[in-house]
């Protein structure tokens, strides 16, 4: 009896922790989301309870803020990133998965180290390349530095995924007589493809989230949704009610796509270190 | 087509994509650290931006450029910080991460909630936490200041932002927040590969819940938590987004991180030679990780 009720204090207690973690978690989340529905005069008040307004995502696309420009770079420049680097990483992942190469490791490990270089090391090259080719401020220059950054992580997630698929039908389409860009056609590609749009989209948060390279790449016409938070200034000073706005579509495409691919974003990030 | 020119060929691209993308800029920035390019001179003839303009000068400026990065005081400092933020933010966060990982374990409908929870911090943007952190640590306004100077009436009056000891806790907090959810998704993966009747095997020799987990689920855990602890460093390491939108560095330069010295080196300044040179500074400890992790996590393969 009185381990039964000892069990039921700690269970409570436990529960009291996990909500206490579920609260911290959101309660910023929360703010910032709320910030983007009040007026400017609400931001300053500490008041639980304010009237919404939606004026503010009304002013964040107008003059001078623009905020439609950035949100169309940010997407394009993902979205590219992600369009050039995946059918390379599917196929580079196939060759590392199914063959034997030599200098396979080297070459793997060369590959995946890259994650780990810090941005701001390779950016002072790129940054002078840029601008000797008049690429400074541009989406393409930010699409080539995106490159750098998420093809590693898209090799290992489709690899991790083609590894999983079972040799035998392969095997036996290549018996009948079928070239080996059939079967990957036929056979492997739609096998592979939930995994293949997993580590898609992935990469396309890892791209829309990059900050360092659009600070430093970009100053008007390529600039970024992260680099664009910088833009709320006003001589009253900062103008957060438009930064929780902008804020607010920054998170939520990435909140919505990372619950999409949940259990294998843990996964993309320690390079399949934990299963 | 034969397989063995086509399995070479599937690989080149990424290859050349990589060696381009990484490998040349890192060879690159090492070649420009024994150089010296000032925004002084760009200033003299033509405009920076302007492509003609070579502002280089080599000879003989050698290793001028190490000398001084060793002599400046600035950037000692932004080592301490470095370092500092690096241990408490790799300590907290994974201790924290470890706790809430045990919690969260045993699965049931509300931990799997709370889990799913778990994903959030860690698809947000860092710049956007970090701006969204110094809105919350705004002396009057600013909901983290009315809620601690709440809960510790000495807070209350703590300007968080203006003061280098708390400036840099903020930073701390921030990152803690966005990593620790993280950090505990991974250590729930690595619970589950705990060997389950070992524990019950504890529990019925009468061993206490802590001996239990001292005993059987730590060590199982070690492999886990050593890749949770040295790819937080990595990343601890390379800090920049969160102190550019939160602190920039400041109050002074009490919470600028190498990541953060170098940029501002770079191009604020536009000593490109000397940022360099700093950055090997960065990319040194880096490998040493780097290297660690690799053996990490291709060992058991």
């Amino acid at each position: 009896m009185g381990n039964s009720i000892r069990k039921q204090v700690a269970d409570l207690f436990q529960f009291a922790l996990i909500l206490c973690a579920a609260v911290v978690i959101l309660v910023p989340i929360y703010w910032i989301a709320s910030g983007a529905f009040k007026q400017q005069v609400d931001v300053f008040q500490l008041k639980l309870l304010f009237t919404p307004t939606l004026a503010n995502f009304n002013e964040i696309f107008r003059s001078p803020y623009n905020l439609h420009e950035k949100l169309l770079n940010s997407t394009l420049v993902a979205g590219t990133t992600v369009i050039v680097a995946i059918p390379m990483a599917t196929m580079a992942a196939y060759s590392f998965s199914r063959f034997r190469l030599r200098f396979e490791r080297t070459m793997f490990l060369m590959i995946l180290s890259t994650q780990f270089v810090p941005a701001v090391v390779i950016v002072l090259p790129y940054f002078l390349l840029f601008r000797d080719l008049g690429l400074l401020d541009t989406r393409l220059a930010l699409v080539l530095v995106n490159l750098s950054l998420i093809l590693p992580f898209a090799i290992w997630m489709i690899k991790g995924f083609i590894d999983g698929i079972p040799l035998d039908t392969e095997e036996a389409a290549l018996v009948d007589g079928s070239s080996r860009l059939q079967v990957i056609w036929n056979i492997v590609l739609p096998m592979a493809l939930p995994g293949i749009l997993t580590a898609a989209i992935f990469c396309f948060i890892l791209a829309w989230n990059e900050f360092l390279f659009a600070v430093i790449i970009t100053n008007s016409k390529a600039v970024t949704m992260p680099v664009g938070l910088s833009l709320f200034h006003a001589e009253e000073g900062v103008l957060w009610h438009l930064i929780s706005a902008a804020g607010i579509l920054i998170m939520l495409p990435m909140f919505g796509l990372a619950m999409i691919i949940q259990k294998h974003f843990v996964q993309g990030m320690t390079l399949g270190a934990v299963r | 087509m034969r397989d063995r020119h086509l399995k070479y060929l599937f690989v080149l691209p990424a290859l050349v994509l990589v060696l381009v993308t990484s490998f040349w800029p890192l060879l690159q920035s090492f070649w420009l650290s024994f150089r010296e390019w000032k925004l002084s001179r760009a200033r003299e003839s033509r405009p920076l931006w302007e492509p003609e303009f070579d502002g280089w000068e080599t000879w003989p400026y050698l290793l001028e450029n190490y000398q001084r990065a060793l002599e400046d005081d600035l950037l000692w400092n932004s080592v301490q910080v470095t370092t500092t933020f690096m241990f408490a933010s790799v300590i907290v966060s994974v201790g924290l991460a470890l706790g809430l990982a045990l919690l969260l374990a045993p699965g049931g409908k509300f931990r799997l909630t709370v889990r799913t929870l778990l994903i959030l911090p860690f698809a947000m943007s860092p710049a956007l936490i970090g701006i969204s952190w110094r809105f919350m640590f705004q002396p009057d306004f600013g909901l983290f200041q009315a809620v601690f100077g709440a809960v510790v009436p000495g807070l209350a009056d703590v300007d968080w932002l203006g003061d280098p000891t708390f400036a840099l806790i903020a930073i701390i907090g921030s990152d803690v927040w966005h990593w620790t959810p993280y950090l505990t998704l991974v250590f729930i993966g690595g619970l589950a590969n705990v060997p389950r009747d070992a524990q019950e095997a504890a529990m019925i020799d009468g061993a206490s819940s802590w001996r239990v987990f001292v005993d059987v689920t730590l060590p199982a855990l070690i492999p886990v938590l050593a890749v949770g602890i040295i790819l937080k460093s990595i990343f601890s390491l390379k800090m920049f987004d969160q102190v550019y939108m939160l602190t920039n560095g400041g109050p002074g330069n009490a919470t600028q991180t190498l990541a953060h010295y170098i940029y501002f080196h770079g191009f604020k300044y536009y000593d490109m030679g000397y940022a360099s040179a700093v950055s090997y500074l960065l990319v040194i400890p880096m490998l040493g990780l780097t290297w660690l992790y690799m053996k990490l996590v291709f060992l058991k393969r």
